[in-house]
């Protein structure tokens, strides 16, 4: 028999259940979906770096290391293992495509892993191991022969295999790009012996070795494998961690992005499940007082009335779980796909989803929590004697509230005030309405803010800060100052310097400029367009953070491979894709750093073939690799707005159909007295639309404030600055409002079958 | 005159195969100004017939005229309107809306009734005028049931209708809450239709109404009825 209640209950208040069972399901969902995806990104990109042997130190040499050098490194306490290495970008003969050429001596270190062909052979001397990405993109296939060059050496041999390599997980050309285009740059292996055989003797002679790179395998930290080092080789060199590896530093921010989002929007949506399981249970425990009572004035045991309650709470539980769990996996895969934007910008090959271990316990955490929601309502329905127990629920009495004595209040309209003493007694529902409507305006304001954000961000430092067609790459080692100024010359270009330099311990890019045709512009923190001046060195917003610097500091540094410090003053900070410090030439001049052209911006279309150009980027190449970081940045915006839109609806219906039912005696009375259907509906709405107001007065703010930690948190190293378009205001109050307006509606129909002579028959 | 009038008038409800004649053929016609009681035993249909009168309920079948208008045909808006300007209902229950104060449940008459009287005159005359800014838990049961009267009356309605409206109160609350619905309705020129189950309350009647099995028993005529202090309670 019980069980027989158990359905009808369940029937009867199934817009309830229905909605609780939404938002446990919504709640875990989030929460399991993002956990997914930040451990399935961090299982799966482990994988690759363990299969590739990802080096977790890179040792730099302009000059190259020789194999008594390797040998020196290999000899340190705690090297696991090491490897000469070298990575150069070439050209695509015939195309205007650039592979990063790389040879590892020793493929334990930062190898491959082979997706399709031949196993690699480090005696062939006419195989190419290409990205496949890079091979899917430009239809090239296995057996397909290629030449590569790079100034006047050429390289030709044919595809022998598809890889993939975790040195090249996120596969970016420069600092500039912030999504790999396989359209246009890959990676490609090829063996010592090759290489060997392509560089001519007398050339190597000159150059002395290839290797520029010693990559290491060791459990050392970075301060001490630093001084072992330098120790080893004799003099400082440039060491970079895998943590300062792009294809370590940024597949680790999108799990460090993940990790940050689960512990942001599920807390929101669980939060909200639990209040709404909170006020649900104890409503319905409350409205079957009187059959709570029944049961124990027939003799059924507390025990058993707590059980049968507390199952509803179960119940409610195990389904949203599972529902959520297929939520959670699918938003996971979502995000996380081999054929999403994701799988654009981490190249791994196994994309395989896992939920870290704790998720499960906290889902089990969350079924035993909703449980004793359940079982808690009741027993404070069951308190005392059987005939207490059987006594109906009465809610707190009425008592007059301060603000009621104030002559406004007293001029107010009686559903003015009969809305009003109504949210003040029920707190708890008007609590949980604010509560979804702030929530729906967080998620809106904070998804599209996320977007106008972006927007800006591009439109700046993209369309703005970036006022050339083409940037020349330019070999700045082996050509002379002069050699670079009359290229730019004759580019009618700006051009730039780069060095690597130190400050105290930490590795950073020297920019040094020289703009006279306004091809570049320099953004600063409040993300205007600001010239350079010759006032000083501008630093990047991280390192002024970072070092605490503002204008009129002073600061040190001191380029890599040499002894000489210099110190200057900060002439300004700027928001920059690199991280470095910026000078302009007449001040580099002036402090007598020595630099050389490495880069010319121009907008000519012809340029000449010249042996020191190393590559062109085209700035609509740096445009549409953005499209698929758009992509999805637009689909997590849609999922926003759609979560705030389902947990709008969910949470003002779930109430609203709790407050009509709460005042369905009331209403029956009014409508006994005379009053239309319609005047009811408006009743009922306005209240909605009171809540709604404070609620996304609340709402704005707040989502203001959740997008700007998410900024902090999330985006650091972008610099961004958070910007709100109007429209976002507009979509997003609209949008809450409508949300309440047409769920304030639906319920305020239900009026219309309000059975009067029912409704009045029963006792009070 | 005849204020209301029932022709042929039915209530039938269907549940499934089973039909429940709640008012079978009923013809009913009624002064204006009378005091009259309506008898029966359980389920016979009482509730029902003022239900019908009150524009709660439509009938099956036949027509309901009150003043000349025929109810039974109104559409929901309409019958709101009715409601608001011509009945006043005062049940077992007392109905009142919690979160609103004495006077409150009063005036709130005022927004729908297209004639009102003045709420506090009408909690005065009910002998509540020191409780009007109290909430409906803080009073009695007596009390509650004298706001749901003064609510009904300062709508200033035609036909008051009263639906055991002393059943939850002891005898003596009951015999003094039916002493003033008497004398209102009778200084103010009500017609008023009460259902009860105490036959003493019928002694007082001008009309005297049985309903049994969904029909008319009798309907009455008393030529002389007591007043309330003539009754032996
Ligand atoms: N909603 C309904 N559905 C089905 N039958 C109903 C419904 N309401 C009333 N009835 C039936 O109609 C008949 C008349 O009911 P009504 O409420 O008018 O009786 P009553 O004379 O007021 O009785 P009581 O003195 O007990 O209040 C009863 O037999 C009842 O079972
Ligand atoms: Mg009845």
């Amino acid at each position: 028999m019980l069980l027989k209640k158990l359905f009808r209950t369940l029937w009867q208040y199934k817009a309830q259940f229905i909605s609780m069972i939404i938002m446990v399901a919504l709640g875990v969902g989030v929460f399991l979906g993002f956990n997914v995806e930040w451990y399935s990104l961090e299982v799966n990109t482990k994988e690759i770096y363990d299969a590739t042997g990802f080096a977790d130190y890179r040792v730099y040499s302009d000059k190259g290391f020789s194999e008594t050098e390797l040998e020196a490194v290999k000899a340190i306490q705690g090297v696991e293992d090491a490897t000469r290495f070298l990575s150069l970008n070439v050209s695509v003969k015939d195309d205007t495509d650039t592979l990063a050429l790389t040879v590892s001596e020793n493929m334990n270190v930062s190898g491959i892993l082979l997706m399709a062909g031949e196993e690699y052979d480090e005696t062939d001397t006419e195989g190419f191991w290409l990205s496949d990405s890079y091979a899917a993109a430009n239809g090239i296939g296995l057996g397909d022969s290629m030449t590569l060059t790079y100034q006047t050496i050429s390289v030709s041999g044919t595809v022998k295999g598809l890889v993939k390599s975790s040195e090249y997980l996120i596969c970016l050309p420069d600092s500039n790009q912030m999504m790999p285009d396989y359209s246009s740059y890959g990676f490609v292996y090829i063996s010592p012996a090759m290489l060997d055989q392509a560089i001519p003797s007398l050339y190597r002679k000159l150059m002395g070795s290839l290797y520029h790179q010693i990559n290491v395998k060791s459990d050392l930290d970075k301060a001490a494998f630093v001084e072992q080092a330098d120790k080893a080789l004799g003099s400082t060199r440039l060491i970079l961690s895998k943590a300062e590896t792009v294809s370590w530093a940024e597949a680790q921010g999108e799990v460090n992005e993940g990790k940050t989002m689960a512990s942001i929007l599920p807390v929101l949506f669980l939060a909200i499940a639990i209040l709404t399981m909170v006020t649900t249970m104890h409503r319905i425990t409350a409205s079957e007082k009187t059959q709570i009572g029944t049961f124990k004035a027939l003799g059924f045991k507390d025990r058993r009335i707590l059980v049968h309650y507390s199952a509803y709470a179960l119940i409610i539980g195990l389904i949203g779980t599972a529902l959520g769990i297929g939520v959670g996996y699918w938003l996971g895969w979502y995000i996380m796909n081999p054929y999403g934007a994701m799988a654009t910008y981490i190249d791994m090959p196994s994309w395989s989803l896992h939920a870290p271990r704790f998720t499960w316990y906290v889902l089990a955490g969350i079924n035993v929590f909703l449980t004793l929601i359940g079982f808690l309502s009741v027993r404070r329905m069951l308190a005392g004697t059987a005939a207490d127990a059987l006594r109906p629920y009465t809610p707190k009495r009425m008592r007059h509230l301060r603000f009621e004595e104030t002559k406004r209040f007293k001029a107010l309209g009686f559903g003015t005030k009969w809305n009003l003493r109504d949210c003040v007694r029920h707190k708890a529902r008007s609590l949980m309405t604010l509560f979804g409507i702030v929530g729906c305006m967080v998620l809106l304001v904070g998804g599209m803010g996320m977007k106008d954000t972006m927007d800006s961000f591009l439109d700046v430092f993209y369309g703005q800060a970036i006022n050339y067609a083409t940037r020349v790459n330019h070999d700045s080692e082996n050509a002379s100052l002069e050699e670079g100024k009359a290229l730019a010359e004759r580019l009618k270009g700006d051009w730039a310097a780069s060095r690597a330099i130190q400050i105290g311990d930490k590795g950073y890019a020297l920019e040094i400029y020289s703009v006279t045709h306004d091809k570049v512009r320099f953004v600063d923190t409040d993300m205007r367009i600001v010239p350079l001046t010759d006032e000083g060195a501008y630093v990047c917003a991280r390192i002024a953070r970072d070092f605490g610097l503002t204008p009129g500091d002073t600061l040190t540094f001191s380029p890599y491979d040499s002894d000489e410090h210099y110190t200057v003053p900060v002439a300004g900070v700027l928001d920059s894709m690199t991280e470095g410090i910026f000078m302009t030439e007449a001040y580099a001049a002036r402090i007598g750093v020595s630099y050389t052209v490495s880069c010319v911006f121009t907008d000519e279309t012809d340029i000449p073939e010249d042996a020191h150009i190393l590559n062109r980027q085209s700035k609509q190449s740096i445009m549409d690799s953005f499209d698929t970081f758009m992509d999805l940045m637009n689909k997590m915006v849609l999922l926003l707005v759609l979560a705030a839109v389902v947990l709008g609806i969910v949470v003002l219906y779930n109430l609203g159909v709790m407050s009509y039912t709460e005042r369905y005696r009331e209403m029956a009375t009014l409508k006994v007295v005379g009053f239309k259907d319609s005047k009811i509906g408006r009743l009922l709405i306005s209240q909605n639309l009171w809540l709604t107001v404070i609620g996304i007065l609340i709402g704005l703010p707040a989502g203001v404030g959740v997008l700007q930690y998410l900024l902090t948190a999330l985006a650091s190293e972008y610099e961004l600055k958070l910007t709100l378009g109007a429209p976002t205001y507009l979509v997003s109050v609209l949008l809450t409002f409508g949300v309440s307006l047409i769920v304030g509606l639906m319920v305020a129909r239900k009026n219309r079958r309000i059975d009067m002579v029912a409704a009045l028959k029963t006792e009070e | 005159m005849a204020i209301v009038e029932l022709k042929d008038v039915s209530r039938v409800y269907r549940n499934g195969e089973h039909e429940q004649r709640a008012l079978d053929h009923v013809n009913l016609s009624l002064e204006e100004g009378k005091f009259i009681v309506v008898l029966g035993p359980s389920g016979a249909g009482k509730s029902t017939l003022l239900n019908l009168l009150g524009g709660l309920d439509s009938p099956t079948e036949g027509t309901v005229t009150v003043n000349g208008r025929d109810i039974s045909t109104l559409t929901p808006n309409e019958l709101a309107e009715y409601r608001a300007a011509s009945v006043g209902f005062v049940f077992q229950s007392y109905n009142l809306i919690p979160t609103l104060t004495v006077i409150e449940n009063v005036a709130l008459v005022k927004e729908i009734a297209p004639n009102p009287l003045s709420s506090h005159d009408m909690l005065k005359a009910v002998g509540l005028a020191d409780h009007i800014h109290q909430f409906p838990s803080e009073l009695s049961g007596g009390e509650q049931q004298r706001v749901s009267i003064a609510r009904a009356l300062a709508k200033n309605p035609h036909i008051l209708l009263c639906d055991e409206p002393t059943g939850a109160l002891d005898s003596q609350t009951g015999v003094m809450v039916l002493g003033l619905l008497l004398s209102m309705a009778r200084d103010m020129g009500k017609t008023i239709i009460i259902v009860t189950h105490n036959q003493n309350i019928a002694k007082m009647a001008d009309t005297v109404i049985r309903v049994k099995n969904g029909r008319i028993e009798y309907c009455r005529n008393q030529e002389h009825p007591l007043s309330v202090e003539e009754v032996d309670w």
